[in-house]
């Protein structure tokens, strides 16, 4: 955080950010569909209560806390990322087939043999390489990347393309049918945590990528006659930005499924407090996705208890409102 | 589309015959009626036989049905139970043929839909002389299907402990075998007392609670006490719970939190997936530390099942298998 590019703004933002990512996480410790109380899970976050009460906090509200921050981090920086990159607010992972891209590889994948303990997540991040790409092509064809809209629509098909072909896969094979089923529900809970681990220094050299590409993003921004002037290379730095959404994405898919409008909702709400600029933006979507993901996690499990909702329904809930007020706006704020 | 000529023109017999005896000058109408309706291999003999349904009297071939198509799981096993094959039948919930417990009888069965749609031309491509169909058909299929063939809904509520009783001597009052009816239910209810004597002899009373669960991608669901397999589980001695979990009237809880999982812990546990592979279930949820830890793993008392015949089959056939694997369940845990 103690780049240059971090003015004297950013800094109580990041503080009171994380102030309310830690409430956020505990109140993830504490809250659940099951019947440990959050009396007795405070008792167990200290080592005292129950076999029964530690082994829900330490090996399932632990875990899926720490996927939920995993993948807020990775979905929310992608957003912010896709979002710049385009130049389009309505950019997300979700919403432009990148998501369900990884999916399909996912589930072509098992279908063609894989086991779903060892290919998993590198097919997730080569089928978000290619739903990245395919969109961000999209993007640049004459007239699309400066209508938000109709990019959202490209997105759109692109999605219910893969989802469609992926619903084949299903019924194609019975057998993997089930852990296909797996991949296309989003969801933390249950999760692996060794394959979270795996993903780990993926998500690591993402991040370590964005802060490097950060800055020519900025000057990008500012049109691409103004980059070049600025020594800036705008060719190379979309590649990189196509690779980092594609680990970012991939590794939030293999852990946890496809999550929609994650990527939409943080960096909109990062934008209101930083302004555009996505040196700042990107910051505070790494610690607003968790926020969210952990907050939508805690609620898909209390709404429906002794049963849990779906988190990509309460993502979805949260995100779809969002979507609309920004497409209802008079001016869509063109980045 | 197929459907609409049929319709029509028996829509004009039933009219026209109705008013017979007094616009004799009908004749003519009602004969190119009956020319259509052989052509359509309907039975054009006046019916001798009539039954009560769901939906009203209906009036049943003479003789012995040659052309039947069971559009309900139950009904297949019941005809075939009673020496009948029929000439269709629906898939197996989640696969492509009938269930696999049933294969083997029902070899050349064509396969006309699935229980939750039928696909009304292959019906009619078969031309039945006898639908039989699942309690919970809607009105207007059966408004359909009745002008193909007479349609047998039996008037029998879901979840009842002898529903399946009532259902198969429906069927075989339909299929004119009463008598193998009453004999194959009664196997059933013999089979049922030797298995139970058996568990009575060798478990004590307060160790004889068994949950039936399908292990499924999104969580564990526990299965009502009151379907098919769990009514065979309790004929057999068991006493099967579902922990509070499953709403009434519902087949199933709904996809539970990890952290409920203790509320299905037992001194049995019967494992099932949508699929016919138990097995897969098992090792699928062994992958689950929240399942590994329930008293009823650590003791070796899950016995994997299959998920067709345990949660979506009916009727006697499926009886006798679902007892046979309880008999091999009590051999293998033999002292």
């Amino acid at each position: 955080m103690s780049n240059q590019h971090t003015t004297p703004r950013m800094l109580p933002l990041l503080v009171s950010g994380s102030l309310i990512l830690a409430v956020t996480v505990l109140a993830s410790l504490l809250l659940g569909a099951g019947e440990i109380s959050p009396a007795r899970a405070w008792a167990a976050l200290w080592g005292y209560g129950s076999d029964e009460a530690l082994f829900v906090l330490y090996e399932l509200r632990g875990p899926r806390t720490l996927i939920g921050a995993l993948v807020g981090v990775a979905l929310g920086c992608a957003g912010a990322l896709m979002q710049a990159v385009s130049r389009n607010p309505l950019a997300e992972p979700g919403l432009l087939g990148v998501s369900a891209g990884s999916s399909f590889a996912v589930a072509l994948a098992l279908v063609l043999g894989a086991s779903i303990s060892t290919l998993t997540v590198f097919v997730a991040q080569a089928g978000a390489l290619v739903g990245c790409a395919l969109v961000m092509t999209a993007a640049r064809l004459n007239g699309l990347g400066h209508n938000p809209v109709r990019l959202i629509l490209a997105g759109a098909t692109l999605t219910s393309l893969l989802m469609a072909l992926t619903s084949l896969l299903l019924m194609f094979d019975q057998r993997s049918a089930d852990e296909i089923r797996f991949w296309v529900i989003g969801s933390v809970a249950g999760r692996d945590m060794s394959q979270a681990i795996q993903v780990l220094p993926f998500i690591g050299v993402a991040l370590g990528l964005l802060a490097f590409i950060a800055r020519p993003l900025a000057a990008l921004a500012l049109g691409e006659s103004v980059a070049r002037g600025l020594g800036e290379k705008p060719a190379r730095i979309r590649l990189i930005s196509v690779l980092v959404v594609a680990l970012l994405v991939g590794s939030a898919t293999a852990i946890a499924g496809p999550i929609a409008f994650l990527g939409l909702v943080v960096p909109y709400i990062a934008r209101h407090f930083t302004g555009p600029d996505i040196r700042r933006t990107l910051w505070l979507s790494a610690v607003i996705g968790p926020i969210l993901l952990i907050a939508a996690d805690t609620c898909s499990r209390l709404l429906a208890a002794p049963a849990e909702m779906p988190l990509g329904v309460m993502t979805a809930l949260l995100g779809a409102p969002v979507l609309i007020v920004m497409i209802r706006a008079r001016r869509m704020p063109l980045l | 589309m197929g459907v609409m000529p049929v319709q029509r023109v028996q829509g004009r017999v039933q009219g026209k015959s109705r008013h017979k005896g007094v616009v004799g000058g009908m004749k003519t109408w009602a004969m190119l009626g009956v020319l259509a309706l052989s052509s359509l291999g309907t039975s054009a003999a006046v019916a001798a036989r009539t039954m009560e349904t769901k939906f009203g009297e209906v009036s049943l071939p003479d003789g012995q049905p040659q052309r039947v198509v069971t559009l309900y799981e139950g009904a297949l096993d019941a005809a075939i139970a009673m020496g009948i094959t029929p000439l269709g039948a629906v898939a197996s919930r989640g696969a492509e043929g009938v269930a696999s417990y049933i294969q083997p009888q029902a070899e050349g069965v064509q396969i006309v839909g699935t229980s939750r749609e039928t696909n009304l031309e292959a019906v009619i491509a078969l031309q039945p002389d006898l639908i039989l169909a699942s309690s919970s058909l809607p009105e207007a299929q059966y408004q359909l299907l009745s002008s193909v063939a007479p349609t047998v809904v039996p008037d029998v509520p879901s979840f009842q402990a002898d529903s399946w009783q009532q259902e198969t001597r429906l069927f075989a009052q339909a299929l004119n075998r009463t008598a193998q009816g009453e004999q194959v239910t009664n196997a059933v209810a013999e089979r049922a007392a030797e298995v139970k004597a058996e568990l009575v002899q060798r478990v004590p009373a307060d160790q004889r609670d068994a949950y039936l669960m399908r292990w499924m991608p999104q969580g564990p669901l526990v299965m009502a006490p009151t379907i098919f397999s769990a009514r065979i589980l309790a004929e057999a001695g068991f006493d099967v719970h579902d922990g509070g979990l499953v709403k009434e009237g519902r087949p199933h809880s709904s996809p539970l939190s990890l952290e409920n999982l203790t509320k299905a812990d037992g001194h049995w546990m019967f494992l099932a997936t949508l699929n016919d592979d138990g097995e897969q279930a098992l090792e699928a949820a062994k992958k689950s530390p929240a399942f590994e830890r329930l008293d009823v793993v650590q003791q070796d008392r899950v016995f994997p099942v299959n998920g067709q015949l345990w949660t979506s089959a009916s009727g006697p056939l499926a009886a006798q298998a679902i007892l046979q694997r309880i008999e091999q369940v009590m051999d293998s845990t033999k002292p």
